[in-house]
């Protein structure tokens, strides 16, 4: 990047322009970019105290500025500077952004636009949380835009980094306020952590001082040195030695993605082998391997790197061993230091043309993967992590607090364990701490970081919790105050309005339902009643079904801060024993909620069926109900079953009972999936609240009752809005499942049961699935069910344009076209689906958040992520709740054998839905086994001198008990071979 | 998310500029009076226009050519060089081609076209340096360039463009950074009226926010305008000072 003289023209208003002239690369291309650049006089300089800058604070177009840095700012009295502002650099906002939420330390901030820029293009999630903070009222911290202002501004000189022109930006910056506001007696603490910028700084005899020396300062220092991110000092190249290879430099990254010699993607680390990584690239067909420490190269699991194809003789098969952090010794992978050899450009596209052979080719034999290591990494997936201090680390011996470093072991068994400096490790051993990872240098062997806060002991119930959202990315804290403000005022009383032509346009297009006899049939206990049904039989035969959805999108709309909250939340989180809401409580379960015998706001579903099911007209209306009874799943069947009951609202549910029975055989034929996995239901003891029993979920026919009509709505109204928004409906897809994902399946079955699945059509799927039948197992069917869903692709929401109309299908239901529509409290995709069809019976406009693409698209990528975050969060519960059942009762059960490794076997307990890795070591003392491949079996022979052989799909007998994993101290359930 | 902070909270735009203020504006008229008839070159911030008219004059082919009234023909060419990425465009490459019917469309109506029967008046314009605004620039330029002609015209055409941040913010004079990200239409008015003889509007501006976005652009035409009539002014004086002194 070289920078130009600029040359400034002054414009009448007050305002200078000068054109910013740099070059960029992008694919390798170097380009030229000229922008233009205005400078201002009238930028304020937000300290109360200043006076001369009281006229440049006024509303500008709805955006107010007012000056925010305090009159009277907090004084250091332990050394000379007495009242002050602090000016951050970009490296302590990047490091101690933690610190800077910290309500303790940091008020009256000046963040320059240069560190503001900085900020932005090193971490969006870091200057996301900046921005928050600078909207927070009692931090008192100021952007200032010094990049604008026509006393702040300085031109780039000629061979100037854009480093060195940045540090200059800021410490003119830090020099303007100085002056600017000697005469109010308040000095600018110019904080920064780069050495040569803070020499550089007090040569300009400016007041700067390091992040430490700052803090050092502050009366209450001492807790807080421990949140302070460890620093990089530069070691000496050649007095450590290096751990792993250097990253290439940038513009051989840039030009090698451009040729084809490099490949970027998302790494992907194994949950079962920590040292092996895997690649998907878009000229490969499978992904690349990436094995050894030394090839990871410091990526962590999610990462962005760009990697480099090994030579040929270094492909291997992926292993069939389970490698975890503990078991790695320090000498692994020595053999790698043979003399790189050099490969041609030309060679290695020829590799990659060799990759694909190997790959593709089915012949067993010579079935090698390719590798490759990792040369760059283009962008860390860095977040806070929940993670407890080794036990080991930690020298018990020594009483003084004097900060030490220790070794923090994450939950995440992909990762590597997070060294940190702390002076209070004694205190910490044994509670779980989340930490934040600074760095992680080619001389370490282990990433540093810095400790962020404990949430409480280990196995603590909210600890565990708290710990588990943390991890699964789930917003869990309350909701702000700008998101209550958005809800209705009456709060709890908020009632729909008596007199429907009260001169409100939209309530007069609502259509008034209540003398239906509406019910809703829900889980026992439900309290977010999203959904009510009503039926009835029309004169011609024909039945009139009704499926009326709570009308969120009433009180939610779209661009206020509760939508927004909403949309970043994406869906509720149902944990064992808590829920985490998407919307506030008062929306969720009071005024959304379609309660019994109170007046609701709903979105309805009309259809008119004929008497096999057939939809002869459909209709979409908002509308007012009244819902006559709320009834559990199993009441419902209860009172259908009696047939002493013979009101009208029991023969509405008995007509829509018989109607989803045809309903769902059509969706059978038409070849849906029944697929299976492991669900499990904690119950929960209700007086101490304690885990009692752990029971696998029961299916009743009113639970398909509602189910079928939920599906019916949601592909009608799919339809509509894909009518409506051809561009932006937001629509949900399942993708049919490749091949390669059934492979190993079909050949299991093959080798063990000659059984196979066919993946031609859905349908064929459902058929060959209902064959694997073992006429002496029961279990054997869902078993494979429940493996056969493993393979399935996750289905996932897209807006309409995204994806040509062929791909809209849902494979699992069989159906060509399908959203979400029918719980618009817990999802917000529903609250998307409701306004758009909202917009296309013309009751609203559409906002254009829902109508552009782009928009869209980023809507939609969140809540497939939130959506499967919460999926993993909820699980993660269950087995949590499950360990802890089973701390109380050790049991003998029968499991399955579901995957074989040639040091252990997984296997999965039906009973509990459960599922766990049994290593060799444990079961016999020599560890030597023979593992045959090809018939997924493997021989050994126990400690009792015994012979054993193992394969796929064997049903064994197991112990089944809980244990405290000495590494990541969660409970976890163990399963012994017996 | 963009790479950029379209809008601050702060209430500056990515170059530094309000929301509502137009960029540098600079026009020349006559700035080419040895090849044309008429001629004018105007920026817009970094976008550069260069427009020369023929006319009127004998059309070529009699197919030009009408008794009622005269026929006009606008081409607009892009130069390799106007972009960041160096890129040939057809001649017939369909946007520039969409440009030119809706500059032809636009000025059909703003010229007295009935004073020049059997005539045809031909607009060139050179996109010299492209950074958002083009059909706004190329109208201005037309606009200043015909009246270099002497082509009789009801009244200026004075164009800009707005576009809307986060269905909030109106925002003036977008450049190409922020007309990537933003919904924007461009407006052309005719003189100090508030009528509009150009609005296109390719991507999507909410209803409830329209009426925002016309207000500030015809307010910026209006500034346009004036800086126009500036130039224009000027040159007559200093045209008539010429004639005064032969």
């Amino acid at each position: 990047m070289e920078g130009a003289v600029a040359k400034r023209k002054v414009l009448s208003s007050g305002l200078t322009v000068s054109q910013k002239v740099f070059v960029r690369s992008r694919n390798g291309n170097a380009s030229k970019i000229v922008r233009e650049h205005y400078l201002r006089d009238d930028i304020p300089c937000f300290s109360q105290a200043c006076t001369q800058c009281s006229e440049l604070y006024q509303s500008d177009n709805g955006t107010v500025i007012s000056a925010v840095l305090s009159e009277s700012p907090s004084s250091l009295q332990s050394s000379n500077i007495g009242r002050h502002y602090v000016l951050l650099d970009t490296n302590v906002v990047l490091g101690a952004i933690d610190l800077l939420e910290s309500d303790s330390v940091f008020f009256d901030v000046v963040i320059p636009q240069t560190v503001l820029n900085e900020v932005r293009n090193k971490s969006l999630p870091i200057y996301t949380r900046l921005r928050a903070l600078c909207k927070s009222d009692d931090k008192r911290i100021a952007v200032f835009h010094n990049e604008f202002s026509s006393s702040t501004f300085v031109s780039r000189r000629s061979a100037e980094t854009i480093n060195d022109y940045n540090d200059r930006l800021i410490r003119t910056t830090a020099s303007f306020y100085s002056d600017h506001l000697k005469s109010t007696g308040i000095k600018m603490i110019y904080i920064t952590n780069d050495k040569n910028n803070l020499e550089l700084a007090l040569a300009e005899s400016l007041d700067a001082m390091s992040l430490e020396a700052y803090i050092g300062l502050l009366p209450n220092s001492q807790e807080l040195l421990d949140l302070l991110p460890t620093l990089r000092t530069d070691f000496s190249r050649s007095g450590t030695k290096l751990k792993f290879p250097d990253y290439y430099s940038t513009s051989r990254l840039l030009g090698g993605i451009k040729n084809g010699t490099l490949y970027q993607g998302i790494i992907n680390i194994s949950s079962y082998n920590s040292l092996e990584g895997s690649i998907s690239v878009s000229s490969l067909p499978k992904p690349l391997l990436i094995l050894g420490s030394e090839n990871l190269n410091r990526s962590f699991s999610g990462d962005t790197v760009v990697i480099e194809m090994l030579p040929r003789d270094k492909w291997k098969k992926p292993s069939n061993d389970i490698v975890d952090e503990e078991t790695l010794g320090s000498s692994e992978n020595a053999d790698n230091d043979d003399p790189e050899s050099v490969i041609s450009d030309r060679e290695r596209r020829l590799l990659t043309q060799e990759a694909v052979k190997a790959q593709t080719s089915g012949n067993d034999d010579d079935r090698v993967f390719p590798t490759g290591k990792v040369v760059g990494i283009s962008k860390r997936s860095w977040r806070s992590y929940v993670g407890q201090i080794s036990a080991r680390s930690v020298d018990k011996t020594q009483s003084s607090n004097a900060t030490r470093s220790v070794f923090v072991i994450l939950m995440d068994r992909s990762l590597p364990k997070v060294r940190i400096r702390t002076g209070r490790a004694k205190d910490l051993v044994g509670k779980r701490i989340v930490v934040s990872v600074d760095s992680w240098p080619a001389n370490m062997s282990h990433p540093e970081g810095h400790y962020v806060r404990t949430l409480g002991d280990v196995e603590d119930k909210d600890a565990e919790q708290e710990a588990l959202l943390l991890e699964h990315d789930v917003e869990y804290r309350p909701f702000s105050k700008n998101v209550l403000e958005c809800l209705p005022k009456e709060g709890h009383d908020w009632k729909v309005p008596e007199d429907l032509n009260n001169g409100d346009p939209q309530l007069a297009k609502r259509k008034d339902l209540r003398h239906k006899l509406i019910c809703s049939i829900d889980p026992p206990g439900c309290v977010d009643i999203d959904d009510a049904l009503h039926a009835e039989k029309l004169p011609n035969g024909n039945f009139e079904v009704g499926v009326h959805i709570a009308d969120v999108s009433h009180f939610v709309k779209a661009n206020t801060a509760i939508d927004q909250e909403g949309a970043s939340r994406g869906t509720s989180v149902y944990l064992v024993d808590k829920r985490i809401d998407m919307l506030p409580m008062l929306l969720g379960t009071d005024l959304c909620s379609l309660k019994p015998y109170v007046d609701r706001f709903a979105f309805s579903v009309l259809w008119e069926l004929d008497q096999d099911a057939n939809i002869v007209n459909v209709s979409f209306t908002k509308s007012i109900i009244k819902s006559r009874e709320a009834f559990a799943y199993e009441q419902a069947q209860n009172r259908i079953d009696d047939e002493s009951q013979k009101d009208d609202l029991t023969k509405g549910m008995r007509y829509l009972l018989a109607l989803s029975k045809k309903l769902k055989q059509k969706r059978m034929d038409a070849g849906a999936l029944n697929l299976s996995s492991p669900e499990v239901k904690v119950h929960m003891d209700s007086e101490t609240s304690d885990p009692g029993e752990v029971e696998i979920k029961k299916l009743l026919d009113t639970n398909s009752l509602v189910e079928e009509f939920m599906l019916l709505a949601n592909i009608s109204v799919a339809r509509k809005i894909f009518d409506a928004f051809p561009q932006v409906a937001m629509l949900r897809r399942h993708a049919s499942p490749p091949q390669a994902n059934f492979e190993q399946l079909n050949e299991m079955l093959r080798v063990r049961k000659n059984m196979a699945v066919s993946l031609e059509s859905s349908k064929a799927l459902a058929d060959s699935l209902d064959r694997c039948v073992d006429p002496n197992d029961a279990y054997f069917n869902t078993l494979i069910r429940i493996m056969a869903t493993r393979c399935m692709m996750s289905a996932e929401y897209f807006a309409s344009g995204n994806y040509s109309y062929n791909d809209f299908r849902h494979y699992g239901l069989a159906v060509d076209i399908y959203t979400h529509f029918t719980s618009p409290i817990r999802r917000y995709c529903d609250v998307v689906a409701h306004r758009q069809l909202a917009a296309a019976i013309n009751y609203e406009p559409l906002s254009i958040i829902h109508r552009d693409k782009t928009k869209m698209d980023l809507v939609v990528k969140n809540i497939n992520k939130r959506h499967r975050n919460a999926q993993f969060a909820g699980r993660a519960s269950i087995e949590y709740y499950v360990g802890q059942v089973m701390k109380n009762a050790e049991s003998l059960e029968e499991g399955y054998v579901i995957k074989v490794f040639s040091n252990g076997f997984v296997v999965l307990v039906p009973k509990f839905g459960v599922e766990s890795l049994i290593k060799l070591n444990t079961l016999t003392q020599s560890g030597a086994a023979k593992f045959d491949e090809e018939n997924f079996k493997l021989t050994f022979t126990t400690e009792a001198g015994e012979e054993r052989e193992i394969a796929v799909f064997d049903r064994i007998k197991v112990q089944v008990k809980s244990v405290l994993d000495e590494m990541t101290s969660k409970r976890k359930t163990q399963l012994v071979l017996v | 998310m963009s790479r950029f902070e379209i809008y601050s909270p702060e209430g500056l735009r990515v170059d530094g500029r309000r929301w509502n203020e137009i960029r540098r504006f600079e026009c020349r008229i006559n700035s080419h009076p040895t090849s044309s008839d008429g001629s004018s070159y105007v920026e817009q911030g970094n976008t550069k226009v260069l427009c020369l008219v023929q006319g009127p004059m004998e059309p070529a082919l009699r197919s030009q050519s009408s008794t009622a009234q005269g026929s006009l023909i606008v081409n607009v060419s892009v130069t390799p060089f106007a972009t960041v990425e160096r890129n040939k465009r057809p001649r017939n490459d369909r946007r520039i081609q969409e440009l030119s019917a809706t500059l032809t469309r636009t000025f059909n109506k703003a010229i007295v076209l009935k004073n020049y029967p059997r005539s045809l008046i031909q607009v060139n314009l050179q996109v010299l340096a492209l950074d958002g605004g083009l059909l706004a620039a190329c109208t201005n330029a037309t606009t200043l360039a015909l009246m270099d002609a002497g082509i009789s015209m009801y009244d200026y055409i004075s164009s800009v463009t707005a576009g809307i941040f986060d269905g909030q913010t109106p925002l003036l004079d977008l450049n190409t950074i922020e007309e990537n990200e933003l919904g924007f239409l461009t407006v052309g008015v005719i003189g100090e009226s508030e009528k509009l003889a150009l609005l296109l509007m390719e991507d999507r501006v909410g209803m409830d926010s329209l009426e925002k976005v016309l207000a500030i652009a015809i307010a910026g035409s209006h500034r346009i305008r004036e800086l126009m009539d500036i130039q224009v002014r000027n040159y007559g004086k200093h045209k008539v000072a010429k004639l005064a002194n032969q």
